[in-house]
């Protein structure tokens, strides 16, 4: 009975505090719009955007609650990126990628990267609340504090679990119970679907954070707490790592598609990839194929497995490299890479880093006859690479006065460390460095170095409007979800809906075999199978693996269609006016 | 004093027969303690178990990995498999699906051999119910003396049509919170 009437005292509260919103898998509006993988996130960036906050106010709001709603995936302890898109037709790339401590070095580690995933050895410094700060910066309206607050009371008053939520602390309750036993129920159980979780220690510290502001997590109290857990715990940060933190904000990276316009993050993370693979395709007539030809799975798997051998080779932390991003991202060095591929037979899998490019020949805009004529050889690649989670969150917001967000945040793999520092665990980034030190390797671990992942929020402009704002979580599986994304949008003419329902495969270097959700005709998969040569292996459909992509797209009237992350029980919400 | 309380036990339990009975045609095994709590698919229901049952100060080992050869049957008074499949789990184990039903199975085997009753536990919901579950859901039904289940682990129905196809009684609880309660009505220690 108790446990009835606080779910009923959680969900009257819910719905009275955001009655002015609407939510659900698909919503429309002219109002504005916020699509995330948690529906209580959605709804309050719909009702900061009902309060008159723009999509940056939102995106932050969305971003803190996000932390209280699905501690799993993200939160204060862990790190992203934004593009931002604002109405003056400004575009940035908010970098608030986490960063290697001082401390932190291949000596100092017995065996590989992997053995301190879960201790707090693994965490690199957290970007999230500084990541929120220069967002703020770049055009919010609304208070800093007002924007925390809901989150605060989202944490206090609690949420009712749902099956995700459930599912991913079942799944991670040994390291739990080990780790972080105040997290669980009664501190000993799994949080089931049904219960009401709260996190009144959380509230305290985002109290402090919308109090104090970002100096409250990276100079004071939450700075010390970290170092006093580090110190006890044989972590490696410390209070003048998160001192030193700082977000980077620079002009999105710009591509294009079809006549589309695409802006997306810069390394360390994945736009410069996802741009070099579109790149590609474009050369295809694609639009003559269904979202489901085989012969079309066949061509955009093998050109994801491509870009992803060239990702190992060119993307890391500017900062530490000169990397050839505009080779890269080139339309001529495309046209070597399409080379690459052979229409009526997959590449051997054991041969995929044999197929590396050589972005740095098309740096300063040679064509590819030139390059070519010249006799220039390929990069080789290396086949190793970091383990890759399919934790992580995306949401994307846009409002009525022409700005748009999309932002992707992550602790790595669920639960991050696990480690539990005043109600926020904290990330295990570190494991996307180099397992050991390999000489010449763009990933070796450095101190103060952004480990590189593969996250891309993606926002899509037609004629200079927002058309679409997307991204995904999953890890691996990111770039391959988000092409397929953009593809079933622009050329197999889907639904916003259709495209995040679609089914979804893989194209990835460190994948032998072809991953696929069922829900491909059997007639597709035997193709792939018995004439192209794929090795296919099929999940269950819809399955977390592909990640949990959500979109906002605005129609030429202006109606927006959010599509919520039905993979893991996301939302749309928007206001009713 | 000391004689009397298991006495009430089983005198309870017998009452406790009659009045199932009204509802299954199955009669109520004796679980006495000390149980070994084994997983059956590595996910982390079998951990949780043993959580509950230290909460209910049930005398207990819990093992993840237990085989045949190592389980002493005089040691232990109930087996408890708690079914449950993850793929992450039977990596972290190096062992595949068919291995893990081999090696629950031959537990079961001797817990049968020695007239220790078996307790098959499901308690990680819906969401922990699939093909894999299943398949050693399947293999360990025949050797169940009872069925503790969550109310959302059987949506489908799959473990009432268990237990009455194979006449072995079935308990359901709503949370594994609930679990506790069960423990304490249910075994004898």
């Amino acid at each position: 009975m108790k446990r009835f009437l606080a779910f009923l005292f959680v969900s009257v509260l819910t719905l009275t505090t955001v009655l002015a919103v609407v939510s659900g898998s698909v919503v429309t509006s002219k109002y504005g719009m916020v699509a995330a993988a948690n529906e209580y996130a959605a709804r309050i960036g719909a009702e900061i955007l009902e309060r008159g906050g723009n999509a940056l106010d939102a995106a932050i709001a969305v971003s803190f609650a996000l932390g209280v709603a699905e501690p799993y995936a993200s939160g204060i302890g862990g790190e992203g990126y934004a593009i931002v898109r604002l109405a003056n037709g400004e575009r940035y790339a908010v970098d608030f990628k986490s960063v290697a401590p001082g401390l932190a070095s291949y000596d100092k580690i017995e065996g590989k990267l992997s053995s301190i995933n879960y201790t707090a050895k693994g965490a690199c410094v957290p970007g999230v609340v500084a990541g929120a700060a220069e967002v703020w910066k770049l055009g919010a309206r609304m208070p800093w504090a007002e924007l925390i607050k809901p989150s605060i009371d989202l944490a206090r008053n609690g949420l009712v679990v749902n099956e995700t939520f459930a599912g991913i602390v079942s799944d991670n309750y040994e390291r739990l119970l080990e780790n972080a036993p105040e997290f669980l129920k009664d501190g000993m159980l799994a949080w089931e679907p049904g219960d009401v979780f709260t996190n009144p220690t959380l509230a305290d510290t985002l109290e402090l954070i919308a109090k104090e502001g970002p100096d409250a997590f990276y100079k004071e109290k939450i700075a010390e707490d970290i170092e006093k857990f580090m110190l006890e715990h044989d972590g490696f940060m410390r209070k003048s790592d998160l001192e030193n933190y700082k977000a980077i904000v620079r002009e999105a990276l710009h591509g294009t598609y079809r006549g589309y316009d695409l802006y997306v993050p810069h390394p360390p993370v994945s736009g410069p990839q996802l741009l070099a693979i579109l790149n590609i395709l474009e050369n295809f007539n694609l639009s003559a194929f269904s979202w489901d030809d085989p012969l079309a799975v066949h061509i955009i798997q093998q050109v994801l497995v491509l870009e992803d051998v060239d990702r190992r080779l060119y993307i890391s932390d500017p900062a530490f490299f000169d990397l050839p991003t505009e080779g890269f991202i080139s339309k001529e060095y495309a046209k070597t890479r399409l080379m690459e591929l052979n229409l009526s037979k997959a590449l051997d899998p054991n041969t995929y880093f044999d197929h590396a490019g050589n972005a740095y020949e098309f740096v300063e805009g040679k064509t590819y006859e030139e390059v070519l004529l010249k006799g220039a050889k390929v990069s080789s690649s290396d086949p190793m690479d970091s383990y890759e989670f399919h934790s992580t969150t995306h949401f994307s917001v846009v409002d009525r006065y022409g700005n748009a967000v999309a932002w992707t945040q992550t602790l790595s793999s669920f639960f991050g460390t696990s480690m539990y520092v005043d109600g926020f665990f904290l990330n295990n980034e570190i494991g996307n460095f180099a397992s050991t030190y390999r000489e010449g390797d763009v990933i070796n671990l450095e101190p103060g170095k952004r480990p590189r992942t593969t996250i891309c929020p993606t926002i899509i402009e037609k004629d200079g409007k927002v058309k679409y704002v997307l991204g995904t979580p999953g890890g691996g599986r990111i770039i391959s979800t988000i092409t397929q994304l953009v593809v079933d949008l622009i050329d197999f003419g889907l639904s916003p809906e259709e495209a995040v329902k679609a089914p979804k495969f893989v194209g990835y270097a460190s994948y032998k075999d072809l991953r696929m959700e069922k829900g491909f005709p059997e007639n597709t998969v035997r193709f792939l199978e018995e004439v192209l040569g794929h090795k296919v292996k099929l999940y269950e459909y819809p399955d977390l693996f592909f990640g949990g992509p959500n979109i906002v797209a605005v129609e030429d009237d202006g109606t927006m269609i959010g599509v919520g992350s039905i993979r893991r029980n996301g939302a749309a919400a928007c206001p009713e006016k | 004093m000391k004689k009397t309380i298991p006495l009430l036990m089983v005198v309870l339990l017998i009452l406790g027969n009659l009045l199932f009975a009204d509802s299954t045609p199955t009669q109520l095994p004796v679980l006495e303690a000390p149980v070994l709590i084994v997983s059956a698919g590595q996910s982390p229901g079998a951990l949780q178990f043993s959580v509950v049952a230290k909460m209910a100060k049930l005398p207990h080992q819990f093992e993840k990995l237990l085989k045949a050869e190592d389980f002493d049957p005089t040691k232990y008074k109930t087996l408890v498999l708690v079914v449950g499949a993850s793929s992450k789990g039977l990596g972290a184990a190096g062992i595949d699906i068919e291995e893990e039903v081999k090696r629950v199975i031959a537990l079961a085997e001797k817990a049968k051999a020695n007239k220790i009753p078996v307790v098959i536990c499901h308690l990680e919901g819906g969401t922990r119910r699939g093909p894999m579950s299943d398949r050693i859901l399947d293999a360990l039904a025949p050797y169940a003396s009872i069925f503790l289940v969550k109310t959302d682990s059987d949506k489908d129905g799959k473990f009432k049509t268990l237990s009455e196809n194979l006449k072995v009684p079935i308990v359901y609880f709503e949370k594994t919170s609930d679990l506790k309660g069960i423990i304490q009505q249910y075994f004898i220690y």
